[in-house]
């Protein structure tokens, strides 16, 4: 497997997101610059530049003509994927740390940082799915997260709910249309920010990241734990593999916790773990500092991950990566066969 | 496939390019391939023959249309002025990476991590153990800590073995000095009959064992009269077990002779290190390995 490098960031990378056709790969970093890379070679097809402060996080409307993003100049923008013009700025309070456009494309959310007075809150935003149409300043819904900031948020299936995982480690449930808590769940150990919230291709499960050092998959329907997947370095993000029953999972110790640590040597690894057996199957070495972002290709045949060193290095997998099986699916497959 | 071989010297350009060539032919083979062969003058005015078997393979891809399109479009932001293609200031290829999912495949880095010539040793010695001559302790002899206060055990029997081999190199001594009765006392190499035929099965490869094994002795000339046996053990170790080393010096100076005879316990490790060693820098003087020839 030939890893292909991108080094458009001169900064450490926030997140990266595939188009849901998996052909293209958007990267953010904490310099202003928003980069589309074509996945299949690591071609940069643009940037997109209007943000005034490092920017945490992106997102691609389903059909991929927009993208939003969200930056520490307070702002949440839209942009037109094919010519990167700025089509939309959203003012807040605060930094933004996490957008994500619903199921359908017609409403994002934005998470916004506990600063200055302001409480943490979700905003959902009605967006019109037309390049030239006039998007609308309103804020459809806000939640006010009052007791512990939420990091990371994103819509469930059929926007039923919205998903935010908190800075105390727990993991709460809205009510999308009206903004009501309807569940609150203390997923992960007490004050360890859930640090990244991703979803299963149908949105009926997801997993989440950790600083407690483990990933743990949820179901969006009534928060029920199904599986956990432990590891030995703080995580900073985790995605679902499509095709395969595979989790892949980044982190590593901090940059600023480096010295108050003994051997850290290899976790700037992606992790590999069987989704449901949950062991861990393979490691993925090459970044030099903590993996800050991983993403899957939803059309299965790759993952990327950026790290805090600046790259972003898109892998495609090989043959043996497809074949993998445990002995029992194996034994299973012989049986259905008889 | 340059029809001969001309010195880069007396050429000169342009000089038989007048000539004529054959045209290019093309052969249609019965297993469905192309053959062409076609001519050319290289830049030194070589004629060059070029016999190309082609076969044509029609692979079909689905492309989702929405993906061709976005294949089209036209780059903008700080890529505006790229060309078509990666470009190398933003994109590389990193090094290949061996990914291989496993569900022990922490069991299996480990193993890879070792170096592979330090598992072939503990492959060979894997049902071996190490057991000292003088106290029988699971130790080599040499680092034994009785090693200059007793004597070996059962020397004259013969039963101690040299399992893992390494650390015979004081084992010659200490048993030639148990056999002649007095420890660190000169033993005539006729008196060493009767040890030598005790210790013979035991040593094969011994310093002054009668059957050495000249199939894996490399001899080494050349050497610096600055030389020492222990760095050139140093050095052929490097290929696998070195049995024995032998640097001539000068009774009078003690400056080494240049010339010096390493045995291996394995001749394919002797063949590597005369491959390896041969041309060797070593003390300003360049090595000169080869096998030694079977005393006559």
């Amino acid at each position: 497997m030939r890893p292909i490098l991108l080094s458009g960031h001169e900064r450490a990378l926030t997140q990266i997101k595939y188009n849901p056709d998996g052909d293209l790969l958007f990267s953010v970093s904490k310099d202003q610059q928003i980069c589309v890379w074509y996945s299949h070679n690591g071609e940069r097809l643009g940037t997109y530049k209007g943000h005034q402060g490092a920017i945490w996080t992106v997102d691609v409307d389903p059909t991929s003509t927009f993208i939003a993003s969200g930056s520490a100049d307070n702002t949440i923008r839209l942009w037109e994927i094919k010519t990167g013009r700025c089509l939309k700025t959203w003012d807040f309070p605060t930094a933004v740390k996490r957008v994500e456009f619903s199921e359908d494309g017609r409403q994002l959310l934005g998470v916004t940082e506990k600063r200055m007075g302001h409480l943490g809150t979700i905003v959902v935003l009605d967006v019109i799915l037309e390049v030239d149409a006039e998007q609308s300043d309103e804020r459809a819904l806000t939640i006010v997260c009052d007791e512990s900031k939420a990091t990371v948020a994103g819509w469930s299936y059929l926007n039923k709910y919205i998903i935010a995982g908190h800075e105390d480690g727990s993991v709460s449930q809205y009510d999308a249309k009206t903004g009501e808590l309807l569940d609150n769940v203390p997923v992960h150990e007490l004050n360890m920010q859930v640090t990244d919230l991703q979803w299963s291709p149908d949105r009926t499960y997801f997993i989440t990241a950790s600083k407690d050092k483990t990933a743990r998959l949820m179901a969006a329907r009534d928060l029920e734990p199904l599986k956990t997947y432990v590891t030995d370095t703080p995580l900073n993000s985790a995605c679902i593999t499509p095709k395969k029953d595979y989790v892949i999972l980044g982190g590593g110790q901090a940059a600023m916790d480096v010295t108050t640590t003994a051997a850290r040597q290899g976790k700037f690894e992606a992790r590999f773990y069987h989704k449901i057996f949950e062991d861990e199957i393979g490691r993925v070495r090459g970044h030099f500092g903590p993996l800050n972002t991983v993403a899957a290709d939803p059309t299965g045949k790759g993952y990327a991950s950026g790290g805090e060193d600046g790259y972003v290095r898109i892998h495609h997998f090989d043959k043996g990566y497809f074949d993998f099986k445990y002995e029992v699916e194996r034994e299973r497959e012989r049986e259905n066969r008889l | 496939m340059a029809s001969k071989n001309r010195d880069w010297a007396d050429d000169d350009e342009g000089d038989d390019v007048a000539v004529e060539l054959p045209p290019p032919q093309t052969i249609q083979n019965k297993d469905g391939t192309k053959t062409t062969i076609t001519y050319r003058y290289n830049e030194n005015g070589q004629k060059v023959k070029t016999t190309r078997r082609i076969r044509l393979v029609t692979h079909r891809e689905v492309v989702n249309p929405r993906v061709a399109e976005r294949k089209t479009w036209k780059k903008f932001g700080l890529s505006e002025k790229d060309g078509a293609g990666p470009q190398m200031d933003t994109t590389s290829v990193g090094e290949n990476i061996i990914f291989r999912l496993s569900t022990n495949w922490r069991k299996d880095t480990k193993e890879e991590a070792k170096d592979p010539n330090a598992n072939a040793m503990k492959e060979k010695l894997k049902d071996k153990t190490v057991k000292c001559r003088i106290c029988n302790g699971e130790h080599f002899t040499a680092r034994c800590p009785y090693k200059d206060t007793m004597a070996p055990v059962g020397a004259e029997g013969g039963s101690a073995d040299v399992a893992a081999g390494m650390g015979d190199e004081p084992a010659p001594n200490a048993a030639g000095a148990a056999g002649a009765g007095k420890k660190g006392s000169y033993v005539p190499p006729a008196l060493r009959g009767d040890r030598g035929a005790a210790g013979g099965e035991r040593m094969g490869g011994g310093k002054y064992g009668s059957e050495r094994d000249d199939l894996a002795t490399l001899r080494v000339t050349n050497v610096s009269e600055m030389a020492e046996e222990q760095e050139l053990r140093d050095m052929f170790e490097r290929f696998g077990r070195v049995t024995r080393v032998f640097l001539a010096k000068d009774r009078e100076t003690g400056l080494a002779k240049g010339f010096a005879f390493i045995s291996f316990a394995d001749r394919s490790d002797a063949v590597k290190a005369c491959n390896k060693m041969d041309g060797y820098g070593f003390k300003h003087l360049i090595l000169r390995v080869e096998f030694a020839k079977k005393a006559a």
